[in-house]
């Protein structure tokens, strides 16, 4: 919670004409700390608590579900396995809203440069799996989703600086016009003619396959790359004038002018990177799960990572934390399906809930930024 | 122009018929877009409104089926989406929340909620609103068909457009919750209360995406599924930018928008050989494209206190 006290960009319709006291007497660090532990603590335990009682409404006793989706979460390797990979899309996605939030900027894009990425990563595999040594492959796949991803942001990018447009306007209508590229794709131009069933592309030949970190189980090394490019934007941030000019950007665009700073080259620069980042998130997906492109490949990690940045506040390093948890949330959403018998999207409750504490949590130190 | 042969919907002429489906998948968007324009014409964006639609779609669907009546069911898809728009404007007045997060959490909330208590209704049949031809003026060619033959919850939408247009620019209750979008401190130098305006602008608002949800289930789809909205409430706040926050302007953009969405079956059924997924994403593409055109006009007319939300700046400022 250090990095909250950045410049106050006072709008001047915002700013009270009297100094306004806004902190009284301070009362000492400790006690202000503990207050605001308590008042997290309090927000999470609401949320659960509310998602607790919906789920009672259902017929569903909530503390059996919770044991439940603790139990089947935490207590076995494998399922711990399953919350890595299901953590390493999200921390990726958190960092392509976290990077753009850095400039002030809203990218709730996430899920169309998620879906473009692995559009990406798919066909660059299809054009080229069978020419490229495997390590190769997967070398051009990350460069073919990142680029993928970046296309699809820079495509806000340029509607923001050239029209106007709200990035966070003009990225939800591309999430669903990305989602129809892959179905136009797998229904055509794609179609794996020897698949059966669902439509879908050719499936990638295994040694294409992000490499397993154990023999047993599903874990791969995505989960690395995830956190390797985690550290990688933090380290970016806090030490290259590339990550100090965004910050001042994102503080006060005025300002950040007024000192010389091309803004629109930073804008245009912090949303390439994040969708960049968002398109990595894709190929772990792809070719470390799915292996083919298939209809309903919507997996939402777009507005998962969207939630997981917020709720890390933009940090970087409290993205991997932040991403991993939602991985658990999201691995013991399924039991909720399997257990309870509730619809999988139920969990979509809990993570709004959990979205919302974080908000009305961190009253005062809100931003776009950090 | 395409012209088909005869199809069993009555009218032979592409144009024509898209223009009639147009107009009803138009109906919910403009509801939605009504809705957010009295939001934000208090100075709140709404993202979420596309979980007060299902929202309402849900609530609607529910009560349509529980009273048999499908008015009741109206009734209860403006509640379900006012209710829903309540736990925004708490988060963004009472809690200084970040107005687009806590917009896309309320999407969310709003997509597990009615999966979670929609399971019941997915194959369950209702009373719905049909037709209604208007005496006289569903003759005029064309014209009729397409705006005086259709289902009472458009007829309602003819109504509600100019009604909020007079409320927002003729009525003592539009100046105020204007003035809460542009100059909040001169309405609290007046002694009124910013605060209590967004409330009431922010509630209607979702209120009106709840009806525009019951309009989806009970005229246009005549079924409840998981995620029905399929991004309208996402389009109906892009429409609200480029209508310039008019309520008028609003009408013929949610037609537009209609018509895109109509076009896409109407060619289907007519075996045009053009792929369906490309057609899918042609309402998403000319909203993008129209807003392309028209945005930087538009934005000048932006009230005030978005201009924050807009530029990625802090959100409005508790009173």
């Amino acid at each position: 919670m250090t990095v909250t006290t950045t410049t106050e960009p006072a709008a001047p319709s915002a700013a009270p004409e009297s100094p306004v006291p806004v902190r009284e007497a301070s009362p000492s660090r400790a006690a202000r700390m503990a207050r605001s532990v308590g008042r997290w603590v309090l927000a999470y335990l609401g949320a659960l608590a509310l998602f607790g009682l919906l789920a009672w409404l259902k017929g569903v006793n909530p503390f059996e579900m919770y044991m439940e989706m603790w139990s089947s979460t935490f207590t076995s390797r494998s399922a711990i396995g399953e919350v890595l990979l299901k953590g390493a899309p999200f921390i990726l996605a958190a960092l392509a809203v976290a990077v753009p939030a850095r400039a002030g900027l809203v990218n709730i894009g996430g899920e169309g440069q998620v879906v473009m990425g692995t559009v990406g990563a798919a066909g660059a595999a299809l054009a080229l799996e069978s020419r490229l040594a495997p390590w190769a492959m997967i070398l051009v796949m990350v460069l073919a989703a990142a680029g993928a991803g970046a296309l699809w942001a820079g495509i806000a990018a340029g509607l923001r600086l050239k029209t106007g447009i709200n990035e966070a306007i003009s990225t939800l209508l591309l999430n669903y016009i990305a989602l129809d590229v892959v179905l136009f794709l797998i229904y055509d131009r794609w179609k794996d003619a020897s698949g059966f069933g669902q439509p879908a592309s050719r499936p990638l030949l295994s040694s294409s396959r992000l490499p397993l970190i154990f023999d047993a189980g599903r874990l791969n090394i995505g989960i690395f790359i995830a956190i390797g490019s985690a550290l990688a934007v933090w380290a970016v941030l806090r030490y290259t004038s590339w990550g100090f000019k965004l910050k001042v950007a994102g503080g006060n665009a005025e300002a950040a002018r007024r000192a010389g700073l091309s803004v629109g080259a930073l804008v245009l620069s912090a949303m390439l990177v994040g969708g960049a980042l968002a398109g990595i998130a894709g190929m772990v997906h792809f070719a470390g799960v799915e292996g083919q492109l298939r209809s309903g490949i919507t997996f939402t990690f777009g507005y998962v990572g969207f939630l997981a940045s917020w709720l890390a506040r933009h940090d970087p390093l409290k993205i991997i934390g932040a991403g991993l948890l939602l991985g658990a949330i999201s691995v013991a959403g399924d039991s909720l399906q399997i257990d309870a018998g509730l619809p999988a999207a139920t969990v979509n409750i809990l993570m709004a809930l959990v979205l919302f504490a974080v908000l009305a949590a961190g009253r005062r130190t809100q931003g776009a930024r950090s | 122009m395409i012209v088909a042969a005869s199809t069993a919907a009555g009218s032979n002429l592409l144009v024509v018929a898209v223009l009639i489906a147009g107009v009803t998948a138009g109906t919910s968007i403009l509801f939605a877009a009504l809705g957010e324009t009295i939001s934000e014409r208090a100075g709140i964006i709404n993202v979420g409104t596309e979980g007060c639609m299902l929202c309402g779609a849900l609530g609607a669907y529910a009560a349509a089926s529980a009273t048999g009546n499908p008015w009741f069911g109206v009734l209860a898809g403006a509640l379900a989406g006012g209710l829903l728009a309540l736990v925004h404007a708490y988060m963004v007045l009472n809690r200084g929340a970040n107005q687009l997060a806590s917009g896309l959490a309320l999407f969310f909330m709003g997509l597990g909620l009615t999966s979670l208590f929609g399971a019941p209704y997915v194959s369950k049949q209702v009373d719905t609103f049909s037709k209604v031809a208007i005496p006289g003026l569903s003759k005029i060619p064309a014209i009729g068909d397409i705006f005086f033959n259709q289902d009472p919850l458009t007829y309602l939408s003819f109504v509600t457009a100019p009604a909020v247009w007079f409320l927002l620019f003729r009525t003592r209750w539009g100046l105020m919750l204007r003035g809460a979008g542009e100059r909040g401190e001169v309405l609290r130098a007046y002694g009124h209360s910013t605060v209590k305006v967004r409330y009431a602008a922010v509630v209607s608002g979702g209120m009106l995406a709840g009806i525009g949800g019951a309009q989806l289930a009970l005229v246009v789809a005549l079924a409840w599924f998981e995620n029905m909205v399929q991004g309208r409430g996402f389009i109906a706040v892009a429409l609200v930018i480029f209508a310039a926050w008019d309520p008028i302007k609003a009408m013929g953009g949610a037609w537009l928008f209609g018509a895109a969405l109509a076009l896409g079956p109407e060619l289907q059924v007519r075996n045009a050989g053009v792929n369906q997924f490309l057609l899918d994403a042609l309402p998403y593409v000319i909203t993008l494209v129209v807003l392309i055109v028209l945005a930087r006009k538009r934005l000048e007319s932006a009230p005030e206190a978005l201009a924050d939300v807009f530029e990625g700046s802090r959100v409005v400022s508790s009173p």
